[in-house]
């Protein structure tokens, strides 16, 4: 890299020595208009180019040197067989039967040969869920039958319909006045942990961020996620909205989600988030996590805050991604906000090994403070970034001058001690970041 | 006395002083690459949302803050940038809902100008409306994206989405078409929030200079848009929504296997919300015909109380104008009722459907007390397929597939009750036979459970025991 460097700079010399020749002579050009002039510039502007072009080729080749990564992991690799979406008892359903044993059936002339198509046009159609909520039952083969077409149907038509079935027979939490409706067969936590890892998703709350990357070379036609990936989150929120006092699962009362699986769940739309090729569903995962939050009783949540942000502080790697897990928790609510400063916290404990466990003081920070200039300034930004989650994502960090007061050095040294010259990567950013959080802090005070 | 002037001061300073600190992250002076100036805006946006909904910060955003986001989310240079800035006006949005609601209200009893003071000159609109906008007359191409949109700009956007190719066989195309859609949905969500808290007064005071005010209102009274247009181009893009292909992650045949990781991703990710985005474009164009359809009724009240004025303007209700066009062009109609949920307002565009070719029986003189106008216009039309004369002399008007798709979907908005009768009493034993409610299930559905049924030989026994039913039930 060095070595490049100097190269560039060499050349530079060189061409800007003939350049300014090019310049002198140009300038006399208009008056000594002959062909011997003319060639002479006609080659050193020659030249001129070769050495634009020498000099761009070596930016280029500094550039993917010393290239800025960028936040990301394959979440999924490679798909595994889907269980088929054909089930042989759903001929036998009692809904279908009541149907071919109608009277007036031989006008339609349907069969239960024909009765896996003939449902597929009535949950279409939407009149499955309106069957289903009039009768106030859903039959045990009839909901297996519509889930394994939501999650593993490659139909955009019939697994969009599928979810809708779902989600229009789960009550809202609003919809008071509705009548109870039992459903015999109700997803549990192994249905849909088992779609994800259907879908070929890899990392389970057991695996290390870093165990990713060396494995990620998935076959490009089987690779995950398939589309269905929408209708698992979406379902995955109706869970979580359902009002489920009022539902009858199995002849039960019973809970969709429980804390427990919520808690998982949670953890792994996180993850989603480090997926670019999801970037585009972002606003379902946003939707998703908030609704998950939000199943937790107040007294369950704290706990739950603090293992699932120790969980993932331990797996990730410490490089942008813990940054993008930080920052994909939207911060809109009290949990949320809660979440997001308590990852950000578990995330420096580790960065500042794990001796500091126990002690949410000043030291950390100092610890960060005394780190070398010339240190990486990648890291040191996350650092920042972190502290800065950490910090202000929570309400009773007002009430630790110390800490803010370290921070304020912090900042300081970071803003000031920075050289804007300074052309290493990522130490203008650390550099503005810093100063601009300053800003804020002073202003802060001020008030 | 003095103190309390001050500390007002240094309110203010400070949070020109958060302004000028956010906004100076984008400032783009000195070298910078493309990805510098990405990550510059990715860092706005977060600072924007630290500033402002992570920590409390009582007032919205500025103005000019909030240009910057609507211009990053326009731009939509990467669809990063493109989902975070969506995400963060939306959530910005919920978090400061800007109409001062308090304000307007009184403002209108005291016979202000409601308008003043609802578009508060401070809070910023993603619409750029009224008289104001008028006097501007630059071309819709050479408008900066950090301009709000004005009518012109909106139908425009409403074209581009239904005009977008039908296959995505390009990258730009794909990420063109997701900023035009996450932007609509955005600003449906505007109009209707708007029209919402205007409506909620509206329905106390009755005054319907509140919701001619309205977003909505002045947005489809403009004169520089084409209003039959827009709707056309709406029910398009709800046509079109009906025959999603699957676009995986491999059917984007040009996009297919870039060696290069990151490229890859890049190419991939868009073409994987495609399909999510047109299906909430679609649920913002029914909340648009929706809102519009809750307009047009105020306004009618309005006219029978004689409270509107030569400004308000002559447009047709959208509902004559969907039902022409589904009259128009039946490949409409499928898709269409396929689509549309709300159920109020579908019944009424099933029913002014018939209207269009049935008789209208004059209603209110026969209402009993316990039905609403709606449930008698109903039954009328019910009635008038009583008699094999009639129903033969609507099968000529309406094809005998268009009236079942129809009457098909008016049962399933209006749980009908004598569709599912048998269910309700009989919830153990499921049995269906010697049940009349099981007669129309079937008849609306074949044995493909597809709700178009008819087929000639048939068709004749179905509407015989619909025709049977009816008369047993209606009133």
């Amino acid at each position: 890299m060095m070595k490049k460097v100097e190269d560039l700079n060499l050349l530079y010399h060189d061409a800007f020595k003939t350049k300014r020749k090019c310049k002198s002579n140009s300038l006399k050009a208009p008056i000594h208009l002959d062909d011997e002039e003319d060639i002479d510039q006609n080659s050193k502007e020659a030249l001129l180019s070769h050495f634009v072009d020498e000099c761009q080729k070596q930016v280029q080749g500094i550039k993917t040197d010393d290239e800025i990564p960028l936040w990301g992991l394959r979440v999924f690799g490679n798909q595994k067989s889907f269980p088929t979406s054909v089930l042989p008892e759903i001929q036998s359903c009692k809904l279908l039967q009541s149907f071919v044993n109608n009277d007036l059936n031989s006008g339609v002339e349907l069969s239960v040969e024909k009765g896996q198509v003939f449902l597929e046009g009535l949950l279409i159609n939407g009149w499955l869920a309106r069957l289903a909520l009039t009768g106030a039952h859903v039959e045990k083969s009839i909901a297996r039958w519509v889930f394994n077409l939501m999650l593993y149907s490659s139909n955009e038509e019939l697994r969009a319909a599928a979810c809708d079935f779902w989600c229009s027979i789960l009550p809202l939490k609003d919809e008071v006045d509705r009548n109870p409706i039992r459903i015999d067969w109700f997803p549990g936590f192994p249905e849909l942990k088992g779609a994800l890892e259907a879908y070929g998703f890899l990392l389970d709350s057991s695996v290390d961020f870093s165990s990713l990357a060396a494995k990620n070379i998935a076959n490009p036609d089987s690779e995950g996620p398939p589309q269905n990936i929408r209708f698992w989150v979406k379902f995955l929120i109706a869970c979580c909205q359902a009002r489920y006092v009022n539902i009858l699962i199995e002849s039960q009362i019973s809970t969709i989600i429980s804390s427990s699986v919520a808690e998982k769940f949670l953890g792994v739309i996180i993850c989603l988030f480090l997926e670019r090729r999801l970037q585009g569903l972002s606003f379902l995962l946003y939707e998703c996590m908030l609704s998950i939050i939000s199943v937790f009783a107040d007294e369950e949540w704290s706990t739950c805050c603090e293992k699932l942000a120790k969980s993932l502080a331990r797996r990730t790697k410490k490089d942008l991604n813990c940054l993008r897990l930080v920052e994909c928790i939207s911060g809109v609510n009290p949990r949320s906000k809660q979440l997001r400063s308590e990852l950000a916290f578990q995330i420096l404990v580790i960065c500042f090994n794990s001796k500091l466990m126990d002690i949410r003081n000043s030291r950390l920070l100092i610890s960060i403070n005394v780190k070398e200039k010339d240190c990486d300034f990648l890291l040191m930004y996350i650092y920042l970034a972190l502290t800065e989650n950490w910090l202000f994502s929570n309400p009773l960090m007002e009430e630790k001058p110390l800490i803010l007061e370290i921070w304020g050095v912090y900042l300081r040294n970071c803003s000031c001690q920075i050289t804007s010259t300074d052309m290493r990567s990522y130490a203008s950013k650390v550099r503005n970041k810093a100063s601009y959080l300053l800003q804020s802090t002073h202003r802060k005070d001020k008030e | 006395m003095e103190r309390s002037r001050g500390i007002k001061n240094n309110n203010n300073n400070s949070s020109r002083g958060i302004e000028e600190n956010i906004m100076a992250i984008l400032d783009a002076s000195g070298v910078k690459e493309a990805r510098d100036a990405d990550d510059d805006r990715l860092a706005f946006l977060e600072a924007v949302r630290a500033a402002f909904l992570v920590v409390e910060a009582g007032s919205p955003p500025p103005r000019k803050i909030f240009e910057a986001i609507f211009e990053i989310l326009r731009d939509g240079t990467s669809l990063e940038l493109t989902m975070a800035s969506f995400q963060l006006l939306t959530e910005l949005d919920k978090h400061y809902p800007n109409m001062n609601l308090s304000n307007s209200d009184t403002s209108e009893l005291t016979g202000g100008r409601g308008s003043e003071s609802i578009a508060d000159r401070e809070t910023w609109s993603p619409f750029a409306l009224g008289p104001e906008s008028a006097h501007s007359e630059r071309e819709a191409t050479s408008k900066n994206s950090a301009d709000p949109i004005d009518s012109s700009g909106f139908s425009f956007l409403i074209q581009n989405i239904a005009q977008a190719p039908e296959e995505m066989k390009c990258l730009k195309y794909v990420k063109k078409s997701l900023v035009d859609m996450l932007l609509f949905k955005y600003l449906v969500n505007v109009l209707e929030r708007d029209f919402f808290h205007r409506n909620i007064i509206h329905k106390e005071t009755r005054n319907w200079f509140l919701l001619r005010e309205s977003l909505l209102s002045m947005l489809l009274g403009s004169r520089r848009v084409s209003y039959k247009n827009l709707v056309k181009d709406c029910l398009s893009i709800i046509s079109r929504c009906s025959h999603q292909t699957d676009v995986g992650l491999h059917s984007i045949p040009s996009l297919e296997r870039s060696s290069d990781r990151v490229v890859h991703d890049v190419e991939v990710a868009p073409a994987v919300a495609l399909l999510e985005l047109q299906k909430e474009t679609c649920v913002a164009v029914q909340n648009l015909f929706v809102l519009n359809m809750e307009l047009d009724k105020a306004k009618k009240l309005a006219e029978t109380q004689g409270c509107t004025s030569r400004a308000d303007g002559v447009r047709t209700p959208v509902i004559e104008i969907i039902v022409d066009e589904l009259a128009y062009n039946e490949d409409l109609l499928f898709p269409f009722l396929q689509a549309f949920s709300e159920s109020r307002w579908k019944i009424e565009i099933i029913l002014q459907y018939f209207w269009k070719y049935l008789p209208k029986p004059s209603v209110r003189t026969r209402r009993s007390r316990n039905t609403s106008v709606e449930d008698e216009t109903f039954n009328a039309v019910l009635r008038s397929f009583s008699s094999d004369s009639s129903v033969r002399s609507i099968i000529k008007k309406i094809s005998a597939e268009t009236a079942q798709l129809l009457l098909a979907h008016s049962f399933q908005v209006r749980d009908f009750p004598l569709v599912f009768s048998y269910i309700k009493y009989n919830p153990i034993k499921n049995t269906l036979t010697n049940s009349r409610a099981q007669v129309v299930l079937i008849t609306v559905t074949d044995s493909c459970g597809q709700i178009r049924l008819i087929n000639s030989s048939n068709y004749k026994l179905q509407l015989h025991c619909m025709h049977e039913i009816w008369l047993s039930n209606i009133p």
